[in-house]
């Protein structure tokens, strides 16, 4: 890096990377425990935006009485296909109440009905699992993000926003710090610390709509810095309008909305006679994928079956949501009147970090929260989110604390190394030449590359061979022509080599699994493998390249057994297997 | 996509530079604020709605992606023109 760069030296107890939901609640917890100790939360955004949080409406699931964390667990094994880590989800789950009294106490409140009892609303036809939505509805996480950030500010936790980190510092296997830079200013940065979190959130595809911040560097930095990885062939293929963005659409379901086909057909009823159109976006896109591609589509957003009343609750009160209801009314493009186009749009990953319960990961003092690591197999229910990121995040605190009263003080990074991570992280900055790319551009190629319905929803082998070939020959030769005309395009073009990343681990982990389960379809494997469920694993090898590698999940030592599968609800293998076509 | 910023309502406080989660607004010389990455705008209207003085729009229609049907006419719900 040039001489003249300025390295700005951060010390601290505790790192966070990220200000959403898992990190301001690892925050909290750990300035709670220990009120000496310091702690800083980093993020790329701005100073206390709280991360996707700021956007979310604060649907919030919870294991309330009468229900049981038991009645759940049955319901996201069978949901999750198996594919359901039941240590893990059961301490998520009894946690989730008393965060959700949290909240209540920091002066978040939940809808509550004419009777004085709260409302709640099921989830893809499972028997138990349920959200509470938020009193506020449209505004509730953006209020969640400012209580949680208040209470930070009495407590002293620095917040630093505008600073990208791009690489974790580790010496002999245990965490020391990280570095990155200012996105406005251009300085360098490196944070010197005894522990860290990673609440960085998932990787994604920048697809607009709260979709633009979670692209995955900090599941490339977890990666090289030695942590495992997991579930990357699950993405998140959401229902969108073709032309404008929804949120909201799932609360629709219950009461009678659904999508119908060019002939007016309602074709989820036919892909799955028992759930019909209220189920996980993961099947009805399968369902738009199938219909789309035997000339069925356009797909039509049909709220016709909703009762008037519905309707005047249903519209958006608050927030972004009414802003944005009200400019496409004026446009025409009238949700609850007009008929409306939707299509299959990918948006996520939700592939991330493997942790213990309790965070720590492969790096000693390196902790995962949040959408970080990975909880769900890519089917996900409302509300979930907001529950397992606040309790991942309140429990990676914990674990923190705990590890920082035990462990030996942090050895200092290693200052050549960190140097030497500044200047390749740097060496876009201003490259110039005639065959230099903008991250834009090289971001439009990837996203062609992995958007295909035949990699994306219904993959197949071929398809995906094909995907793989170019994400590799866009590594190869694009990523390194990428050039950044300034500090805010540097922080844009390492988002970009971090979607490039998450692509090619996801289009590799999508050809691995040879079946069909939970949020992954495969064309040509329609069914779930006999043999049972299998997480599949990612490592880095002493060459840099990463392994994949399944492992079983251990069903016979756990308490809910797999006897039946949400799977099964679908006739998708039938419409795949020739019937239809 | 941020649409506009008008200059003679802007009174430069900021709030829409501090609040873009994508540093997509900057502050100008002439103390008003400016849409300065326009490309990078991902439509959350968190500007518009922080602005106290009304001068943001935001255009609510979506950003034209590569297509999930590339070879599906449009007419047919695919992405092909
Ligand atoms: C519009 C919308 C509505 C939603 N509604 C709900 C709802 O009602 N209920 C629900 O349960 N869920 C909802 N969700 C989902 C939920 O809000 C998110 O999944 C959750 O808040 C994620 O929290 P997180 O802390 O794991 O990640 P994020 O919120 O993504 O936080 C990660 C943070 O890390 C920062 N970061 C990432 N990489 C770097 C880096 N390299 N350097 C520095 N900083 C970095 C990011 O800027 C970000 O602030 C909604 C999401 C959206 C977009
Ligand atoms: S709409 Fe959102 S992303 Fe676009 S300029 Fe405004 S705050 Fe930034
Ligand atoms: S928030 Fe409004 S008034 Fe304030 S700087 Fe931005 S445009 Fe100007």
């Amino acid at each position: 890096m040039k001489n003249t760069m300025k390295i700005n030296r951060v010390e601290t107890d505790l790192l966070i990377l990220g200000g959403g939901s898992a990190g301001l609640w690892a925050a909290h917890r750990f300035a709670e425990l220990m009120p000496g100790r310091k702690v800083c939360i980093v993020d790329k955004g701005p100073q206390d935006w709280g991360g996707l949080m700021a956007m979310a409406g604060g649907d919030f699931e919870a294991v309330l009485p009468p229900d049981t964390v038991d009645g759940w667990l049955e319901d996201l094994v069978y949901y999750f296909d198996g594919l359901c880590d039941q240590p893990l989800m059961e301490a998520l789950l009894s946690r989730s109440a008393e965060r959700m009294r949290d909240y209540e106490r920091f002066g978040c409140e939940f809808f509550h009905k004419p009777d004085g009892s709260l409302k709640s609303v099921p989830q893809r036809g499972l028997p138990h699992v349920k959200l509470y939505p938020a009193q506020v509805k449209g505004r509730g996480g953006e209020l969640m993000a400012k209580s949680l950030v208040a209470r930070l500010k009495d407590a002293g936790v620095t917040r630093m926003g505008r600073i990208m980190l791009t690489d974790y510092l580790v010496r002999d296997g245990r965490i020391t710090g990280a570095a990155g830079f200012h996105c406005i200013s251009g300085e360098a940065y490196i944070f010197k610390a005894g522990a860290v979190v990673a609440a960085s959130g998932m990787g994604g595809w920048k697809t607009s709509y709260g979709k633009n911040t979670p692209t995955g560097e900090g599941m490339r930095m977890a990666f090289e810095a030695g942590a495992q990885l997991q579930d990357l062939e699950f993405a998140r293929v959401w229902n969108m309008p073709r032309l404008f963005a929804w949120e909201g659409q799932t609360h629709l379901f219950p009461l009678g909305a659904r999508f119908v086909n060019r002939l007016g057909e309602n074709f989820m009823n036919r892909y799955s006679p028992v759930l019909g159109p209220n189920t996980d976006p993961h099947f009805t896109t399968i369902g738009m994928a199938l219909e789309i591609r035997a000339g069925r589509g356009p797909i039509i957003f049909d709220v016709s079956p909703l009762r008037g009343e519905d309707m005047i609750l249903l519209k958006p009160q608050t927030g972004w949501q009414k802003l944005n209801y009200e400019k496409l009314c004026r446009l025409g493009l009238d949700l609850f009147k007009d008929n409306t186009e939707w299509v299959p749009q990918m948006t996520v990953s939700h592939g991330g970090i493997r942790a213990e319960i309790d965070g720590s990961t492969a790096v000693r003092g390196l902790f995962a929260a949040g959408t970080a690591r990975s909880m769900e197999p890519g089917v996900y229910a409302g509300g979930f989110a907001l529950m397992t990121t606040a309790v991942t995040g309140h429990m990676a605190g914990e674990s923190a604390a705990a590890w920082l009263r035990d462990a030996d003080d942090a050895p200092a990074p290693d200052e050549a190394e960190a140097e030497a991570l500044l200047t390749r992280a740097f060496a876009p900055l201003g490259r110039e030449g005639r065959d230099t790319l903008t991250p834009k551009q090289v971001l439009t190629r990837i996203q062609a590359t992995v958007f295909p319905y035949d990699v994306s929803i219904v993959k197949n082998g071929p398809a995906l061979e094909r995907a793989l070939a170019e994400i590799r020959r866009i590594r190869e030769e694009e990523l390194p022509r990428m050039a950044a005309a300034d500090p805010h395009y540097l922080l844009k073009l390492h988002e970009v080599e971090a979607v490039a990343f998450v692509s090619e681990l996801f289009v590799r982990a999508s050809l691995e699994r040879r079946e069909s389960r939970a949020g992954h379809f495969r064309e040509d494997f329609p069914r779930m493998d006999p043999a049972g469920p299998s997480w599949i694993f990612v490592r880095r090898k002493a060459d840099g390249t990463a392994e994949f590698t399944p492992e079983r999940v251990p069903l016979e030592q756990w308490r809910v057994p797999l006897t039946r599968c949400y799977q099964d609800n679908f006739t998708f293998v039938e419409q795949a297997t020739g019937k239809d076509r | 996509m941020i649409k506009s910023i008008a200059p003679e309502i802007c009174t430069g406080c900021g709030a829409c530079v501090r609040i873009c989660p994508l540093d997509a607004l900057r502050m100008g010389e002439d103390k008003k604020a400016f849409i300065a990455y326009p490309e990078d705008c991902m439509t959350c209207f968190l500007c518009e709605r922080a602005c106290p003085s009304g001068a943001i729009d935001v255009d609510p229609l979506r950003e034209v992606l590569p297509p999930t049907f590339p070879d599906v006419p449009v007419e047919l719900g695919g992405g092909r023109a």
